[in-house]
This record gives structure tokens, sequence and C-alpha cells, in this order.
């Protein structure tokens, strides 16, 4: 039990305080912008809602909301089980295995606007490797006139950059399980499947739920990886929530890109809110399994 | 039969990934070391080590690589010492709204930096820290602080209580026990919050772009300003591979640390 101690506030002032600095202060400004047409900073003119109103009644942001909710549903649904199986692939404890971390953590320390040209680099159908093997195999150049084709490429793209931080999660959650856990298992002669499913996956809970979280919030808002690839074409089918927004700050329009934020905003707190449910949920089902 | 081949199985699994994980990083390596532009006495297309030495022998990639080194450290010099009394107090007590404080700081970690851009941009300026290192290093404190108070929480909540509680029997003030208990004994944990800046840190873009218009200039923006209407391919792809090279070395050195990162910590 944690002992009730108010003098905790003065332990997180200063990181309270930073995040105050850097996170509050300009959350405030976005939402003031937000309720002006602004031309210049100096001169602006209270609009209300009205910023509000055309984004919501539009169907672009539906669109582009519909669209990154697909991504990432895509993207979780494969980076997830894919990095769950890759870390239990990993044994433990011999003298490779931290090379072999070394190795998959890699992509993780790619600068990111870098990242689009490496895969471009990569598919192209006279240098890249795999543009190359593909062009024997008959796969035209023109991916970037096909929609699904180029979703594919961000997902496998953003799949190459990010498995690695949900199989590093996943690994030292897995290495926190004692062996006697196992050698009590293969006494009683479990299956895999078993050991899995009653051993390994409650060890891994909380560190899924983060995994998930930081995932979804990421894909969600991809901005840096998704742009280059294809200019959010064709035709927009690539057009995200954060590209969109990304665009409309370029353009200078303040207000309007204000009120995109602070909905923005709104989505991420809800994402937050129903992660600390989640994990309250799992605490408590933890506590009831202890006593 | 199944259990027999579930090995092989592993391993085949596990050299796909990495050959996955490593495909992009050959290619990246192999255009690094050819030559892309006609440039006297070297013929397009060559092997060349050329890239490697117009990195050394530019003084604006030169800069580049010291700014990003200097903002990573700043930000981690910032963001460890606010981390650890907050993980320490996060992990130990509980206090009014200490899980409402949480939930705003988990909040901060996923707002997506571009919904922040332009007011940081302007605060900034206020304070005269635009084009600065030190203006990157505290912008990215938005993202490192959460996560590093949460890495921290889970490396001190494997501690037991007991000690605290001994340590306060004999005397010792909450801050004195920190600095010469507990500190040594998540000496580990530092060492992975502090990577895990350095990685959350060292790549990010939307903030060290809008922060860095004329000075200040991280490595990534330095490769941005590479492209133009004849980009040199191979310098570009030779400064990304530069650009990995600390990030590798320190994962290599950290790699049984790592696992240990992300303990099972709950609030």
């Amino acid at each position: 039990m944690k002992e009730r101690n108010n003098t905790g506030w003065l332990f997180v002032l200063p990181a309270a305080l930073l995040l105050g600095l850097v996170g509050l202060i300009p959350l405030m400004t976005v939402i003031n912008y937000s309720f002006f047409e602004i031309f210049i900073l100096d001169k602006r003119f209270w609009v209300g809602t009205e910023w509000y109103d055309q984004i919501i009644s539009t169907g672009r942001f539906w669109a582009n909301f519909g669209r990154s909710t697909l991504f990432s549903s895509i993207v979780l649904a494969i980076q997830i089980p894919l990095g769950i199986a890759i870390a239990l692939c990993i044994p433990k404890r011999q003298f490779w295995v931290g090379l072999a971390l070394a190795g998959i953590a890699l992509p993780l320390l790619v600068p990111w606007n870098m990242i689009p040209s490496l895969w471009l680099s990569l598919l192209n159908p006279d240098t890249g490797i795999i543009g190359r093997i593909m062009a024997a195999f008959g796969w035209s150049a023109e991916w970037k006139m096909s929609a699904v084709q180029t979703w594919a490429v961000i997902i496998i793209m953003d799949t190459w950059h990010w498995t690695s931080l949900v199989v590093l999660l996943c690994y030292s959650a897995l290495t926190t399980i004692p062996a006697s856990y196992y050698q009590a298992a293969a006494i009683d002669g479990a299956s895999p499947w078993q050991v899995f499913r009653h051993i390994q996956l409650p060890k891994l809970h909380y560190v899924l739920l983060m995994a998930v979280l930081l995932r979804f919030m990421d894909s969600f808002m991809i901005y840096t990886e998704a742009f280059p690839i294809n200019a959010g074409g064709p035709d927009g089918a690539t057009m995200f929530l954060a590209v969109d927004l990304g665009e409309e700050i370029k353009a200078f329009n303040y207000g309007p890109s204000a009120a995109r934020s602070v909905l923005y905003f709104l989505i991420v707190l809800t994402v937050a809110w129903l992660f600390t449910k989640a994990q309250n949920k799992i605490d408590a089902h933890e506590t009831k399994r202890t006593t | 039969m199944f259990l027999r081949a579930l090995p092989y199985i592993k391993a085949t699994g596990l050299i796909l990934f990495f050959g996955f994980a490593c495909l992009p990083l050959v290619q990246m390596t192999m255009i690094s070391f050819i030559a892309t532009l006609p440039q006297p006495g070297i013929e397009v297309g060559s092997l060349t080590f050329g890239n490697y030495a117009n990195i050394v022998s530019d003084p604006n990639l030169r800069s580049a690589f010291g700014n990003s080194i200097a903002y990573v450290l700043i930000n981690i010099c910032i963001t460890v010492p606010v981390a650890i009394p907050a993980a320490y107090a996060f992990s130990r007590m509980s206090f009014l709204g200490d899980k409402h404080l949480f939930f705003a700081f988990i909040a901060f970690r996923i707002t997506p930096p571009v919904v922040l851009t332009l007011p940081i941009f302007q605060l900034f300026s206020a304070l005269g820290i635009v084009n600065s290192v030190f203006g990157i290093a505290l912008a990215h404190c938005l993202f490192n602080l959460p996560i590093s108070i949460w890495i921290l929480q889970g490396f001190i909540s494997a501690i037991p209580k007991e000690q605290d509680e001994t340590a306060f029997l004999d005397g010792y003030s909450r801050p004195r026990f920190i600095w010469t208990f507990l500190l040594p004994q998540i000496a580990p944990g530092i060492a992975v919050t502090a990577f895990f800046c350095f990685m959350f840190s060292w790549v990010e873009v939307v903030f060290a772009r809008i922060l860095t218009t004329t000075n200040g200039k991280p490595i990534s923006m330095a490769i941005n300003a590479l492209f133009g209407f004849q980009t040199d391919i191979g310098l570009v792809m030779a400064v990304t591979v530069a650009s990995m090279i600390p990030g590798a070395v320190l994962v290599f050195s950290m790699r049984n640390h790592l696992s240990r990162g992300f303990k099972v910590g709950k609030l």
C-alpha cells in the first residue's frame, strides 16, 4: 500500500512546471487562436466557433478521420501480434541475444525525415533492392498511381520502423518471468500455447497496453513519414489527419489550423482517458488474483 | 513433431525479421559508398569513400553533428533530474490528484508535436531560444519527460519499500535517501531512460524543423538541406549512416540492460 502523503506534490512539481511550459501554455494559446480569424498575429477578429462548425460540417475532416482510423487499425493489427511473436522467438540469455536486440533496434535510430527517402530508394526499379526484384516479377513502377499500393508501402514502412519498439517492450516484460514458472509448466506437461496463454500473456498485459497506446497515437497522427511518400496522394487517398493539419499550417491558416489542433487534442484526451480506464481495470484484476 | 520443430521455427522467424529490419539499412549503406554526382576524378557509379570524406570536410555537416549531440545531451540533463523525484513520488506516495496528474502527463506524451508547433515557436521566440540547441532540448521534454517518469517509476517500484522505511528510521531525509540509496540502485534504470530520451530525441523532426530556421540545425535538418535541384544521394545516405553510428554504439553497449527497461511498472 502506498502512503498517503501530499508532499508528493513537491517531488512532481518540477516535472509539472516543465510540462506546463512546453505543453500547457502552448495548448492554451492554440485554444485561444481557434476562436479568431487571424491575418497577422497582432490583428485578429473574434469569430466564435465558426472554424469548428466549418471543420465538423465538411466531409474533409471526417474523410481524414476515417483514413487515419483505418490506418491505425491495420498498423495495430500487424505490429502488435508480430511484435509479440518476435519477442517470443528471442531466446533467453544467450550471448548473441544482445546482438539480435541491437540489430532489431536499428530502425528506431534512423532520422524520421530519412525514412521515406530510404524506402523510396529501396523501391526504385533501377537501383533499389526491392524495386529491382519486383520489376523482375513484372511489377510496374507506377505504384504511386494506385491508392492500394501507396497504402501498402506506407504500412510496410511503418511496420519496419516501429515493430522493433513493440518487440523491445514485450521482450523486457518476458524476461521478468521467473524460470520456476516454466519449470512448473514443464512438469505439468503444458503445451507451448498453454504456456503462452497462462504464463507469458498475463505478464505482457501492462506493457502491451503501453505499446498499443504509443503505437495507436503515433500512427493515428503520422506526419513526417507519410507525407513525402506520395504527398497525400494519389488523389488524397493517403491524406491523414496530421498530414492535413501540417499542410494547413504551412499555408498560414492560423485560425482553422488552431481549431483543427484543438479537435485533435480532444481525440488525444479521449484516448488517454480510455488508457487509464484500461490500466485501472488491469490493476483491479491483478489485485484480485494476488489476494 | 510440432514441438521438436518449434526452436527451428522460432530461429527462422527471428532471422527473417532481422533481415527485414536490416534490408533498408543495407541499401542505404551500399548507396553511401557510391559516387552519385559527377565529381573530378571519380566516375559516377564507382565505389568511393568520397561521400564520407565530404561529411568531414563540410563545416555545415560537422556543426550539425555537434548541434545534435549538444541538444540531446542538454535534453537528457534536464529530463532525468526532473523525472527522478517525480517517478519516486508516483511510485511511493499517494497524493491529492496523483492519478489526474499522471493522466495529464500521458496526454502530453501522445499529443502530436504538429498540434503545438505554432505556439511553441511563438513562445520560444519570446523567450529568445529559437535557433539554438537549448530550444530544441526544451521542446523535446514534452514527450521525453512523461516516458522517463514511466520507465523510472518501474525501476523504483522494483526496489522493496522496506528499505525506504529503514533509512527513515536511521534518520535520513527523503531527498538524502534518494541521493545516497536510491540513485545507485536505479543506475541501470537511469541509463535506460537516458537511452530512450536519446532515441526519441535524436530522430525527431517536427520541432527540430520549426525551431531552427537559420542556426543550430541538427543532423536531420542538415540532411534536408542537402536535397535540392541536384541531390547528391550518395552523400545523403552517407550522412544518414553516420547519424546512426552514435545510436548503434549506444544500443550495443546497452544491450544487456535494454531488456530490463520496462519492468512491469504500474501506477
